[in-house]
């Protein structure tokens, strides 16, 4: 019997499925793992929200956390999408169709999905922490979700075009009559027919109305600072707007001790918090 | 139940434990005591006037130790959950045995059962002596226990003239010590002497009625830069202190392992993330986190102050920081500032 299904350090065995770059410059990659044991694969999709994250584990390299960037309904895979940073994500890098890899998960909170139910979903991304909402994007398309939800706006914005994550995907959703996708890049290109400013900007040029609606936020630290002011001055309030943290983690279970912010630990309380809960938190992120 | 165990007579009862059980106890180390397991009741030194230096959190959280082993080549891994021996750890003091009852808190949890410590900790009876003498640095009756407490202890001993009294906590503890004469009545009133007069011999180190609210106010004032002023971010404070228990995962590539060692957020690195961004980069946010966890957000988590009041921080600081003095500045910074 493996052992690992009590043993919370233990990665569950996966193997790379597909592999491909996501930008031009190929800083950032994504990768579908599917698993070894279908008794993993039913454990972790019993327990598996979008906004929740993995360790991705390579032995003898170690292992570093990545939102997941799949809903459950997309097959009987995981999706991550990797920015080469460091020396293991260099290693990820190197992974290709094939290979094995670890993966301990899904580890977090999520999205608290169920209580946006009958709402107007703002999803707000930028950079590659898009990933997140590309899982809640591609979960509540599923056509048995999708009516739980009612109108979908989202907002994605990157430096650059060749920086866009999922593009092909994301062209078909200007097709979509069930929602809006409004896209945006810092300076403009040539031939580029979608928004061009920063992300807090591009928020109040769209202006999505607070009634009854739910904004989640997820980008690089600056672009989430002057993006939730921008929301509160549209009326949105503190318990209506989420956001995603990241912080340098180890273990993912809330026990190695780094990941705190005051007494809430983001691998294990988040990394998914509501605008209200981070205003009560110390000022330490 | 109260036993007597007459001082000539441990070397015997050791011997007799020798046979089922692996027995860990303070030994001389330099001009330290530490605990290591006995190989012989000579060994053992119960007379020391300080706790050890290195914390007995170690025996059930190793400074580094294996989470799994793997081989490469074929991707696999293998387990390395311990399996140890039925365990006595005999003569630790109360402040060092609270302290694992608080990281039971953090590691044997209903959602991620820490199977490395839960293996260790079940298999350990832990037998505890009490403090007749206080140190100067101890203050474990302000962080709410005292010097006799009994919380984590299966048995708690009472140092007499020439014997110990043994107070029994549990089944386990009662099992070992069953064999012995019951105290009498006079002996008994003799270690309630003892123990009163080691509570009453320790002095308030800092008011704790309003010290969470404190710190919390201060969270973003300039007492973290003035208290970490002298501070050389050396982190002996926190690998010496009983209820630290942060750690990092690291393989070890030629023993294909992979291991945690113990980690301390005192060093930059601890936090620094793969951006560049780190939400700690100086001594002033780290000594925060340091002293918030222990009198903070411990309270938030299980209502109890994470310090035993153990006082090895104080001891082994090597620029003479001592908490105490930090915790008195922050009951009082507020109104110092107010009237300034």
């Amino acid at each position: 019997m493996p052992e690992h299904d009590h043993n919370p350090y233990n990665p569950i065995p996966m193997h790379i499925m597909r592999a491909y770059y996501e930008s031009n410059d190929h800083s950032l990659k994504s990768f579908e793992l599917s698993f070894d044991n279908h008794k993993d694969s039913e454990a972790f999709f019993k327990k598996f929200n979008p906004g929740q994250f993995c360790q991705l584990s390579i032995f003898g390299k170690g292992e570093a956390p990545f939102g997941v960037a799949s809903a459950a309904w997309e097959g009987e895979f995981v999706r991550f999408t990797v920015q080469k940073l460091g020396t293991f994500t260099q290693q990820i890098h190197q992974l290709k169709a094939g290979d094995p890899i670890g993966m301990r998960g899904p580890l977090g909170n999520g999205f608290p999905i169920g209580d946006w139910k009958g709402n107007n979903l703002v999803i707000i991304g930028g950079g590659c922490a898009f990933s997140s909402l590309y899982a809640l994007t591609k979960h509540i398309q599923e056509p048995n979700i999708r009516p739980n939800f009612a109108e979908i706006i989202v907002v994605y914005g990157t430096r650059n075009s060749g920086l866009c994550m999922y593009k092909n995907d994301i062209q078909s959703w200007y097709q979509r009559k069930d929602m809006q996708i409004h896209q945006a890049i810092d300076i403009p290109e040539e031939g580029w027919g979608h928004h061009v400013g920063y992300v807090p900007d591009v928020v109040k040029d769209v202006a999505p109305s607070p009634k009854n609606a739910v904004a989640v936020v997820c980008g690089p630290p600056i672009m989430t600072k002057f993006t939730l002011p921008v929301l509160v001055e549209l009326g949105f309030s503190p318990e209506t707007v989420f956001t995603s943290l990241e912080k340098r983690m180890k273990c993912g279970i809330g026990k190695c001790g780094r990941c705190n912010i005051g007494s809430k630990y983001i691998c294990k309380d988040g990394p998914v918090f509501s605008l209200a809960e981070l205003q009560s938190l110390p000022n330490d992120i | 139940m109260t036993y007597i165990l007459k001082k000539k007579k441990i070397n015997q009862v050791l011997k007799g434990w020798f046979k089922n059980y692996d027995v860990y106890a303070p030994q001389k180390v330099e001009d330290y005591s530490q605990f290591f397991r006995l190989t012989s009741a000579d060994d053992l030194v119960l007379n020391e006037p300080h706790n050890t230096r290195f914390p007995p959190k170690a025996l059930f959280l190793p400074q580094s130790e294996s989470l799994l082993k793997y081989d490469r080549k074929i991707n696999q891994l293998k387990e390395a959950i311990p399996t140890p021996k039925p365990r006595i750890i005999f003569g630790i003091r109360p402040c060092d045995a609270y302290a694992v009852t608080l990281l039971d808190t953090v590691f044997n949890t209903e959602e991620y059962s820490d199977p490395y410590w839960k293996t260790r900790r079940d298999a350990t009876i832990i037998i505890g002596l009490g403090c007749s003498e206080p140190c100067q640095t101890c203050f474990c009756t302000t962080t709410g226990q005292g010097p006799f407490n009994p919380e984590g202890l299966d048995a708690l001993m009472t140092e007499l003239e020439d014997s110990y009294s043994i107070e029994t906590f549990t089944e386990k503890g009662e099992k070992l010590f069953s064999d012995l004469l019951l105290a009498s009545e006079s002996q008994q009133r003799k270690a309630q002497e003892i123990q009163k007069k080691a509570v009453e011999s320790m002095t308030p180190a800092f008011d704790t009625t309003n010290l969470k609210h404190n710190l919390d106010q201060i969270f973003d004032s300039d007492y973290w830069a003035t208290i970490s002023e002298s501070c050389l971010g050396c982190g002996v404070c926190t690998f010496l202190c009983p209820t630290c228990f942060c750690f990092d995962i690291v393989d070890e590539v030629q023993r294909n392992e992979r291991v945690r060692n113990w980690d301390t957020c005192m060093f930059r690195i601890y936090s620094q993330e793969a951006s560049g961004h780190n939400p700690r980069p100086t001594r002033k946010e780290r000594t925060r986190q340091r002293i918030m966890h222990k009198y903070s957000y411990w309270i938030d988590h299980i209502g109890e102050i994470g310090c035993t009041g153990c006082g090895r921080c104080v001891r082994f600081c090597p620029v003479g920081l001592d908490i105490r003095a930090m915790l008195r500045a922050a009951n009082t910074f507020e109104s110092e500032t107010i009237n300034a």
